[in-house]
């Protein structure tokens, strides 16, 4: 290995740049002068109160909503006005915390519309779908568990369903950054630890994840790192074991309670 | 039995029956009716594909059918095309047309693209009726260039009498036949494949597919281009068969009664155009006798459909179907 390539494997580029990003509706900052990097393979948790911009934050990124100033930067290029479909076939697939689906089609249809159109754009989509495109969708239900559901319509599914499904046309964009909103919210103890193994592998496959999550226990148990938001601006980014000793975020989101349970879940010997 | 093999197994019995009756019912009205018949199933096949599987509410399908016809009469008329180079050339042009449809529709939702799409039907209507400069004068006669209120004729014909004599006419019903059979063949490739995926998942949620990849920008143009050929092809072969085009193919009547045969068919189902076609067409024909209450009982079915019946009647059937074999396994 010569010098330059064993420079870049030690400090490589990161694979997100957020640059002085701020997105206005009317005189309210919702993502307020924000700056953040991702880098490859590495897991980012967003947390914060309601209305912080989270949520704004994911949709300028993915190009659904458009950055007032700023600049976003992923893998060196600027997508800073890219639509959502140019931003996908770059290579970041995102979840919505609003449960999507394509209601009326099935589970399959649903993940092979997404391996047909989202790891690149088709000239033309042909007028059956391909083998290989067969196998991938295959391989993204087996991942998700839904094998069992392929024939089921996605708007008979389960909350639980619905969010694995939602993960899972992610998943087969073969995207290098998957952005997941809020993806445990509402599920019960079991379906969050089934949907944290579920993560686990994906990881192993060496994919960067950002995700937003309210449930603290699972952002700091999955994160390397954590950004805690606050209107709109970065008010805590660093470890994960440090945000329960963070007086600023203990005081305006976690509350002196969920502070002491984050301590407990990160190291268990030390319960209060 | 695979759902393919069902499909074309209706559809082989449905082509079997409709190539029987010509001569099981040798009657011109019957067939020149049955002709009239294909030719609104292949319109509302197409029309399904925008209105049904995208789920974009056009209302230009019969303004892009007159483009086909139009451009067919036209091209035979003033540049002396054989018919049978005309109707595709036809085709192509409401194609054209189409795109434009589709582009000018692009940001508009829901409402809004009905309202454009009957705007810009009636614009081309009121155009073609106002034309009043004589394009042809000779002492006789005075025809403006798109025919004006009056229509297009002497444009020629398929040219079927010459080798066919009396029975020219079921000759053109077997072409009517055969067009059906391919726009068919053609919604249903479209609606079955990768495409078909590609509008229902813009339809279902707009926001979503975009963030999987799925050009809004392209496939609505794609949908829009798509429905058009069959449509204008159609539109060429009514130009042809009649002999005659007029401004009365824009007629809001004839608009209602193929918006009747999907909705009672079912909207984005694969058979239901075609079982809403021969449904509403033999109840028109029914209505023929009390000619007053032809356009009340056409308003009246469709609005008793959309409100209890909205999956149509193949859309109910499918679904009473399903829940049947729910219940007995």
């Amino acid at each position: 290995m010569d010098e330059l390539s064993q420079e870049t494997a030690r400090s490589p580029r990161p694979l997100l740049v957020v640059d002085g990003v701020s997105k206005y509706f009317g005189a309210l900052a919702a993502v307020d002068n924000l700056s953040f990097e991702v880098m490859p393979g590495e897991v980012l948790g967003i947390g914060g109160p309601n209305g912080a911009g989270k949520t704004t934050l994911f949709d300028v990124i993915t190009g659904l909503d458009r950055a007032s100033s700023g600049h976003i930067l992923f893998a060196g290029d600027d997508i800073t006005r890219a639509g959502p479909e140019r931003i996908c076939h770059a290579g970041i697939a995102r979840t919505f915390q609003l449960n999507a689906g394509f209601d009326t089609l099935s589970v399959r249809e649903n993940i092979e519309v997404a391996a047909i159109y989202g790891h690149e754009a088709p000239v033309f989509p042909g007028f059956r779908v391909r083998p290989v495109i067969r196998r991938r969708v295959d391989e993204a239900l087996e991942l998700s568990g839904l094998t069992d559901r392929a024939t089921t319509p996605a708007g008979e599914l389960a909350v639980l369903e619905r969010k694995l499904l939602m993960v899972a046309t992610a998943i087969v964009t073969q995207p290098r950054l998957l952005m997941l909103d809020e993806p445990v919210g509402g599920l019960t103890q079991a379906e969050m630890d089934a949907f944290v193994a579920m993560l686990a592998r994906i990881r192993g496959e060496g994919m960067a994840i950002i995700l937003i999550e309210h449930v603290m226990r699972f952002l700091v148990t999955l994160a390397d790192r954590v950004l805690i938001m606050h209107h709109g601006e970065r008010i805590y980014e660093g470890r994960p074991d440090d945000l329960a000793n963070d007086r600023r975020v203990v005081d305006v989101y976690l509350g002196d309670g969920a502070a002491d349970l984050i301590r407990a879940a990160l190291d268990p010997g030390a319960a209060p | 039995m695979t759902a393919f093999r069902r499909d074309l197994a209706i559809g082989v019995v449905l082509v079997a029956i409709a190539a029987a009756v010509p001569f099981l019912f040798p009657v011109r009205y019957v067939i020149t009716q049955m002709t009239l018949l294909f030719i609104y199933a292949i319109v509302v096949t197409q029309w399904n594909l925008v209105l049904g599987v995208a789920g974009i509410f056009s209302l230009a399908q019969m303004a892009l059918f007159a483009c086909g016809a139009y451009a067919t009469a036209m091209l035979g008329l003033y540049l002396d095309w054989s018919l049978w180079a005309a109707m595709p050339a036809g085709a192509v042009i409401a194609v054209v047309a189409g795109l434009l449809v589709g582009l000018a529709c692009l940001r508009l939702k829901g409402p809004y693209v009905a309202l454009l799409t009957l705007a810009l039907a009636q614009v081309a209507y009121l155009v073609i009726i106002t034309d009043t400069d004589c394009f042809i004068r000779t002492e006789t006669r005075c025809e403006p260039f798109t025919g004006g209120a009056s229509g297009l004729r002497r444009f020629g014909d398929l040219g079927l009498r010459e080798w066919l004599g009396r029975d020219w006419i079921i000759g053109n019903y077997f072409v009517g036949l055969g067009l059906l059979v391919a726009a068919m063949t053609f919604s249903v490739a479209v609606v079955k494949g990768p495409l078909g995926l590609a509008f229902r998942a813009l339809r279902d949620n707009l926001g979503y597919a975009r963030s999987r990849g799925i050009s809004q920008f392209k496939y609505q143009l794609v949908v829009f281009a798509l429905s058009a050929f069959f449509t204008g092809l159609a539109g060429a072969f009514y130009a042809a068969h009649f002999k005659s085009v007029g401004p009365t193919i824009f007629s809001f009547s004839l608009l209602l009664l193929l918006l009747a045969m999907i909705v009672v068919g079912g909207l984005g189902t694969i058979w239901g155009p075609i079982v809403g076609a021969t449904l509403v067409m033999f109840a028109d024909e029914g209505l023929r006798e009390v000619q007053d209450f032809r356009t009340l009982g056409l308003g009246l079915t469709l609005a008793l459909f959309v409100l209890l019946l909205p999956d149509g009647l193949t859309g109910t059937a499918s679904r009473l179907l399903a829940r049947w074999r729910g219940s007995g396994s």
